[in-house]
């Protein structure tokens, strides 16, 4: 069977990430005895020469279908790969020292081209969630159980940094108990998002881009300089609320004994 | 006549004869690299790895890149970051592709290319029986790569990080693998949060 040499000659040369690389004994195809050979892992590919600056290659090891095994051997920090299929024999290494040994094996376990494989399916898996569940209103949409664990403080940088596209639908109530920026700056009333008429959900695809709509944007389009402004207005808000509340209270109450609120201010 | 070689040459000794029946010995002496010019590789485990079920597996035409390399029947069979070719009936393959540093491209409806970065010209050319067999494999051979899943795996990663504020590497003990380091320092920091 042919390999085709010189492509598999040319990645190993290439500036294609390194993923380790490092001398190590290994043990002869048909003797044997150990030779030092410096080894490189590009991904699946476990390339070997004399020496680093060599540009011609002795060989090229397919890490597929195998594993790595502790082994004995008369060598010390030795290792071996391993096939399952009978008539597959194992390569045997040797390391220079146990640290050599310990980050050898390791890479090499996690070479074959299934883990990365695997790897990304949940990161694409885990990138799809958490744009599901920034941009789904839950108040409409039903529970996401991602939303409190993957909102943060960079959810108005992401809205920001999207040029002009923003996000589409009512903010999930879950933002604003992270206190980011939640009210229209533009006008001179500032309702808490609490106090917005609830519309359907804008359901973002995923894949497409973000349309904007007309009360998202402007809040968006607020900046951090105003954001204490912004805590102190809803404050403000939530003070008055208070007032209110503790007024409708206190004309029904015959006694109040204590009264952690000073409403004397709001009379 | 005496001669002294490092331990690295061969020696081939032979005569010349003339019409008198004299020889005169002369020698060529050869570099032994030059002798393993032929790269190993573990060819009994890559014709293993060509029997591993493929979703990607198919009759198509297959002509090699050099000149005069015509189109012949090949059953093509992607395994891995590898396209396996074998003819027809046979168990083992003729040989392996490796997908790396390459560049697949559509030549028409039917028709695909892949080309070795090294030379432009080294061009494998592929014939399908249907647009849409043609497109499936085209898109199935790029993402086969393992340079194009890295790639893919730092995007998310950084997207995620910055998305969440997390590395979604870290709940792996992998973070601080050097193949997986988002290249050009994109790890955002968080702005400065200290008005929360």
């Amino acid at each position: 069977m042919k390999i085709g040499e010189k492509v598999v000659s040319y990645f190993e040369s290439s500036d294609s990430p390194v993923d380790k690389e490092g001398y190590l004994f290994k043990k002869g195809d048909i003797r044997p005895s150990y030779h030092k050979r410096w080894f490189v892992l590009k991904g699946n590919l476990l390339f070997y020469k004399d020496h680093p600056d060599d540009r011609d290659l002795i060989g090229v090891i397919v890490l597929e279908g195998c594993t790595v095994q502790l082994c004995e051997s008369e060598e010390q920090f030795a290792f071996s790969l391993v096939w399952s299929e009978l008539g597959l024999r194992p390569y045997k290494f040797a390391a220079e020292d146990q640290a050599g040994q310990e980050s050898w094996i390791k890479a090499l376990l996690s070479a074959n081209h299934g883990y990365l494989s695997l790897l990304v399916m949940d990161l694409e898996k885990k990138y799809k969630e958490t744009l599901e569940a920034l941009f789904i209103d839950p108040a409409n949409g039903g529970a996401t159980p991602n939303a409190d664990r993957q909102l943060s403080p960079q959810l108005s940088t992401l809205t920001r940094n999207s040029a002009g596209a923003v996000a589409a639908g009512p903010i999930p109530s879950s933002i604003t108990t992270l206190k980011t920026p939640a009210a229209p700056l533009k006008s001179t009333v500032r309702r808490s998002p609490k106090l917005w008429p609830k519309r359907t959900a804008n359901v973002t695809p995923i894949t497409g881009p973000c349309p904007p709509t007309g009360d998202w944007s402007a809040v968006c389009s607020g900046n951090w300089e105003e954001f204490s402004k912004l805590h102190d207005d809803f404050g403000k808000e939530v003070k008055d609320l208070i007032a209110d509340w503790s007024r409708s209270k206190r004309t029904s109450q015959v006694t109040l004994n204590e009264n952690l609120i000073d409403l004397s201010g709001f009379e | 006549m005496f001669l002294t070689t490092p331990l690295d040459t061969v020696v081939v000794v032979f005569s010349v004869g003339n019409d008198r029946g004299c020889g005169e010995c002369a020698a060529v002496v050869l570099n032994s690299k030059l002798l393993r010019s032929v790269m190993r590789f573990n060819e009994k485990e890559m014709v293993h790895l060509s029997r591993q079920p493929s979703e990607m597996v198919a009759e198509l035409g297959m002509r090699g890149p050099k000149k005069g390399d015509v189109v012949k029947r090949r059953l093509v069979k992607l395994v891995v970051n590898f396209l396996f070719y074998f003819k027809t009936d046979e168990e083992e393959p003729i040989g392996a592709l490796l997908l790396e540093q390459c560049r697949v491209e559509k030549e028409d409806n039917l028709t695909f290319t892949i080309a070795f970065l090294e030379d432009a010209e080294r061009k494998y050319l592929f014939v399908c029986d249907s647009e849409e067999q043609c497109g499936k494999w085209i898109d199935s051979i790029i993402r086969a790569s393992y340079e194009f899943m890295r790639r893919n795996l730092i995007f998310y990663r950084t997207e995620i990080h910055r998305l969440t504020g997390k590395d979604p590497l870290e709940q792996y003990g992998i973070s601080d693998e050097a193949r997986f380091q988002v290249t050009n320092g994109l790890q955002h920091t968080p702005r400065d949060a200290s008005s929360m």
